[in-house]
């Protein structure tokens, strides 16, 4: 095999050693149409017992494993900018109180772009939030409508203003591509407003029919077009080329940023680091154990009002368990997290090291996966240098070719 | 046994006309099971045969029924496969009877199968008792079917029975026409033993069990027998019949029907059709001149997994312990590696023996396109079979060609005659007769029914002319046929090249004049059929050296998932895995993956 002379792509920033913490806000003021995340609409007035829940749930986290060390706290959703800040400011005190968070954390807040005004982006930052995530979409208020979005782009571009004047020095856009009857010239005017409010971080996601959702009735009706993939690469190639050219840094395959504003929080994720989250459906990576939280808010409500006070377990997850509000998951394998470890990592400019590989699974890459590197190197899919194995830039689209030689058929399960 | 009170017959009926649901009602009737053991369609075991509603297997079961006259007489119901596929098994069981109820739908009338099937019953001269069933069905019409059969047959319209199975109405009737209408067996008791084999299975402790009509003599445990044709021998472990449990420890005798547990390990020692008789005083001559098998229909089986070869042979030599009728030999393709070539009654027996290999021995196959035999004449006066399109000689050394022809029998609808004609002529079919099976009668749309009966070439009926047929004619129209003579014809290999490789496994005979709206549709199909690669696939069909026609599969550029959210891992993870596992039931056909379908896609073309 050859060594090659390829420079070894830089590291994006030191690893995050420390538990990443996801806080999931599962309301939305409506539901649109593409989306298949666990959140709902017409259930505000569980907010107030919600967000106790949810208070609770972080307490005992925090007790469980005596009050951990953490730098990076995200509200996700739904639509965590549509919860009353004050809300959001006692679920913060919530965790400062049980987790030992950092001085330096970064402390991001998912917004829809219809719910900030300049004193409520002031409030936001002042209870504690340092990064926003806005959910922009397209700046193109004819396929706005068509996503079932609330606002419009003169609401977008106004938010950002608005979060830049309360005080947000990260601020990320998020923009989709591939949709439904979106032309080349259309997603060309998104990127360019998009890089006309000089945003820190961008995101772009190509759009995915996901199954059970109102879109893809839509589409299989044929009342709206299936997106075109080739039209969609295309998209993306220019988005590469857009973004590179006034000076933003492709670091993941939908995720680009000014120098050093990486999302610290998702390289937590990409890295495979350890994360905690709290809230329905929230998914965590513990000690080497995956699980998610069950799915109903209501469901979860209940479980931790009637939560007994003392948890008999001493394992933090099993007593989690023994309150109900853990869904499933369970150890995985040492090939099946490498699996992991390969799928999540290779999506980084950085791509992933073998000697971390063999240090937190004990799996030989080079070894064990002697095939599959042999046959992806060959086909200009993967490259390596040193101990560390990426993506070429020019292959991130196809990225899943990749993903799927390292995937675990037969523990699909665990999780 | 009095021979005298015996009776052997057999229910014919095309299929779906409620053959195993009367079966199951008589055992009910004679209380040969109870009513709390009664479940749907009792003799048809295999899995497959009660998911299909068909009879792949011939059964026999003993019933004990005691008539008006107070005598109880000895009824053995032979169950024969309703599938023309399986004409041969079902001329044997019919050799085993002196009767045969005749089975017809009241709604439905009287069906390709259902005429073929009447004239077996009359070339092995049985006495045939007309039943027209399912009277309790609302679309019934008994007076206009019998009225039909009547005229077709030439039955009474008073000896005609009324039946529904389903109810049970009528089926005392059946019971006493079979005592009365029908003839005992003939047969010498005090002569050598010679009894009919009209089936057989494989059983793992007791090997092959034999089903026998025993004609001449007695044959009982510890008997020495002999095979008639293939001149094997064997000690019998155990002689019994079905009711519709085996029932062991009887012998049987003159005119009687049971099963031998024979010991012998490979069911080609026990041929279906083959006699039996004793090995110390052995017959003279046989029942009936032994007639070996022949497949019809071949496809290639190769394991998608090359590593599976080896379970494939197991799974086949197992199969075929219980299939006399599956014939296979030892296949390389360039495109798919070791495989068998195999051989089948026709495509349906094809299907059954694909699903059970995948659902028995949980193999993943890849089956390529089906062929008939072709006669090849050589320019040097030699005659090879071809069974395999890429086994065809050089055409430089070659004088002929010849294909198997069919007689095609099809009853539908007067007013199907010009759509079947269409279909037919389509597929180089001659038109041989058209009769009408009504007088006065009509069916409900006021239309009579025709007996249509054409010569076409078998390769052209067997891929999707029943599933076309049924679209002509909206599913009025039956089907049957029988084999005819070889015929020569302007016959040519169709290849496929994918990314300009040629592609063994796909390759076809066709006719000449199809040759290029056949090529050009199947490499349209593929086109669909084969997904997109890292790289740009040209698909070409070619006649030698001559490209008739070209698709390209375009490079795939997009296939990443987007978003990570929440950190939901394992969601990514069943996505992968999603698309590893369909790459993994792909085939590599030099760099392109090919999926399975592809092989078949000759028999989805829309022409």
């Amino acid at each position: 095999m050859d060594t090659g002379k390829r420079i070894v792509p830089p590291r994006l920033g030191v690893p995050d050693e420390a538990l990443a913490l996801y806080v999931h806000i599962p309301f939305c003021e409506t539901k649109c149409p593409y989306c298949d995340f666990n959140t709902y609409a017409q259930i505000e007035g569980l907010i107030p017992d919600y967000v106790a829940a949810l208070q609770h749930e972080i307490e005992r986290w925090g007790a469980l494993l005596s009050k951990p060390q953490t730098n990076t706290i995200f509200f996700g959703g739904g639509t965590p900018s549509y919860l009353p800040v004050h809300d959001l400011g006692h679920v913060m005190s919530t965790i400062r109180e049980a987790f030992a968070v950092d001085s330096a954390a970064e402390i991001s807040l998912e917004a829809n772009p219809g719910d900030v005004d300049p004193e409520r982006a002031a409030l936001l930052r002042a209870v504690g939030f340092n990064r926003v995530s806005v959910g922009v979409q397209s700046f193109d208020d004819g396929l706005l409508k068509m996503l079932g979005r609330r606002h419009d782009a003169k609401t977008a571009m106004g938010a950002i203003r608005n979060f830049r004047d309360g005080g947000f020095d990260s601020i990320n856009l998020d923009l989709m591509f591939g949709l439904p009857d979106q032309s080349l010239e259309q997603w060309a005017n998104s990127l360019n407003m998009a890089l006309e409010l000089d945003t820190e971080h961008i995101s772009l996601y190509g759009l995915t029919i996901e199954p059970n959702t109102p879109l893809e009735v839509i589409v299989e009706k044929g009342d709206l077009p299936e997106p075109d993939a080739d039209l969609a690469a295309d998209m993306y190639l220019l988005a590469c080329e857009q973004l590179e050219a006034v000076g933003y840094l492709h670091y993941e395959i939908s995720n680009w940023c000014k120098p050093d504003k990486f999302a610290r929080h998702n390289l937590v994720y990409w890295r495979s680091g350890e994360y905690l989250g709290v809230g329905p459906g929230a998914h965590s990576y513990v000690g080497g154990r995956r699980f998610e939280t069950i799915r109903s808010p209501r469901q979860y409500v209940e479980a931790l009002r009637s939560a007994s006070d003392l948890p008999t377990e001493s394992d933090a997850l099993a007593a989690m368990k023994q309150i109900g509000i853990i869904a499933s998951g369970g150890p995985d394998s040492d090939r099946q997290q490498a699996a992991d470890f390969l799928m999540m990592g290779l999506r980084l400019s950085e791509g992933i090291s073998s000697a971390e590989i063999e240090t937190k699974f004990g799996v030989d890459f080079p070894t064990q996966y002697q095939d599959e590197i042999k046959r992806l190197h060959a086909s200009g899919l993967l490259d390596f240098a040193e101990d560390r194995y990426w993506i070429p830039h020019d292959q991130w689209l196809v990225g899943n070719e990749v993903f799927s030689q390292f995937v675990e058929l037969d523990t699909t399960s665990g999780g | 046994m009095d021979s005298s009170l015996i009776r052997n017959f057999c229910i014919i009926a095309h299929i779906d006309h409620g053959k195993s649901t009367l079966a199951d009602r008589l055992m009910q009737a004679t209380g040969t099971v109870s009513d709390r053991d009664q479940k749907e369609q009792l003799l048809d075991s295999m899995d497959l045969e009660r998911e299909r509603g068909i009879t792949i297997k011939a059964q026999a079961v003993r019933l004990a029924y005691t008539a008006s006259d107070g005598v109880e007489y000895q009824f053995n119901l032979i169950d024969t496969p309703g599938h023309v596929d399986f004409s041969y098994e079902v001329s044997r069981s019919l050799a085993a009877c002196e009767g045969a109820l005749l089975v017809v739908d009241a709604a439905q009338g009287i069906q390709a199968q259902t005429l073929a099937n009447v004239y077996l019953a009359l070339e092995h001269d049985l006495a045939i008792i007309p039943i027209v069933n399912k009277i309790d069905l609302p679309s019934a019409e008994p007076d206009r079917v019998a009225a039909e059969m009547s005229r077709t047959f030439g039955f009474n319209d008073s000896e005609i029975l009324r039946v529904s199975a389903k109810t049970g109405k009528g089926v005392d009737e059946v019971l006493e026409a079979i005592a009365f209408l029908m003839e005992a067996p003939r047969g010498t008791a005090d002569a050598p033993l010679r009894a009919l084999i009209f089936d057989s299975k494989y059983d793992v402790y007791k090997g092959v069990i034999a089903y026998v009509r025993v004609s001449d003599g007695a044959v009982q445990r510890h008997d020495k027998i002999r095979m008639m044709s293939s001149g094997r021998t064997a000690e019998i472990l155990e002689t019994g019949y079905f009711s519709p449990e085996p029932l062991g420890g009887m012998a049987l005798g003159s005119g009687e029907v049971g099963y031998l547990a024979t010991g012998f390990k490979d069911v080609r020692d026990c041929r279906v059709g083959d006699t039996v008789t004793l090995d110390a005083s052995p017959a003279a001559e046989p029942l009936a001149a032994y007639e070996p098998i022949l497949p019809m229909v071949y496809t290639g089986f190769f394991p998608v997994e090359g590593d599976d070869y080896p379970e494939l042979r197991e799974a086949l030599s197992k199969l075929q312990l219980n299939d006399a009728a599956l014939v296979y030999e030892p296949e390389t393709s360039g495109a798919l590696g070791f495989g068998f070539r195999c051989g089948f009654l026709g495509l349906l027996h094809m299907d059954i023996v694909q699903e059970r290999l995948e659902r028995e021995y949980d193999l993943n196959l890849i089956a390529t396109a089906p062929s008939v035999r072709y006669r090849v004449r050589m320019t040097n006066g030699s005659v090879v079979d071809v069974s395999n399109p890429s086994d065809l000689p050089d055409l430089a050394q070659v004088q002929a060609i010849e294909e198997p022809w069919v007689n095609l029998s099809l009853i539908a609808p007067e007013r199907y005659i010009g759509a079947i004609m269409e279909l037919v002529t389509g597929r180089r079919g001659t038109f041989e007769r058209m009769e009408y099976l009504q007088g006065e009668t009509t069916d409900s749309n006021g239309d009579s029914r025709v007996l249509l009966e054409y010569k076409v070439p078998l390769s052209e009926i067997l891929i999707d002319f029943h599933d076309a047929l049924k679209s002509a004619t909206q599913g009025y129209a039956s089907m049957d046929y029988s084999h005819d003579e070889y015929r020569a014809a302007r016959l040519v290999k169709l290849d496929v090249l994918v990314n300009e490789v040629s592609v063994d496994a796909l390759s076809l005979i066709v006719h000449f004049d199809h040759a290029y709206p056949q090529g050009r549709l199947l490499v349209k199909k593929l086109k669909e059929l084969i997904p997109r690669q890292m790289f740009p696939v040209p698909i070409q069909a070619a006649i030698g050296s001559k490209v008739i026609s070209r698709e390209t599969v375009k490079a795939l550029r997009k296939n990443v998932l987007a978003k990570c959210y929440g950190g939901d891992v394992t969601r990514k993870r069943k996505l992968l895995a999603k698309q590893a596992k369909g790459k993994k039931r792909m085939k590599m056909v030099g760099s392109v993956e090919v999926p399975q379908e592809a092989f078949m896609a000759v028999l989805s073309l829309d022409r």
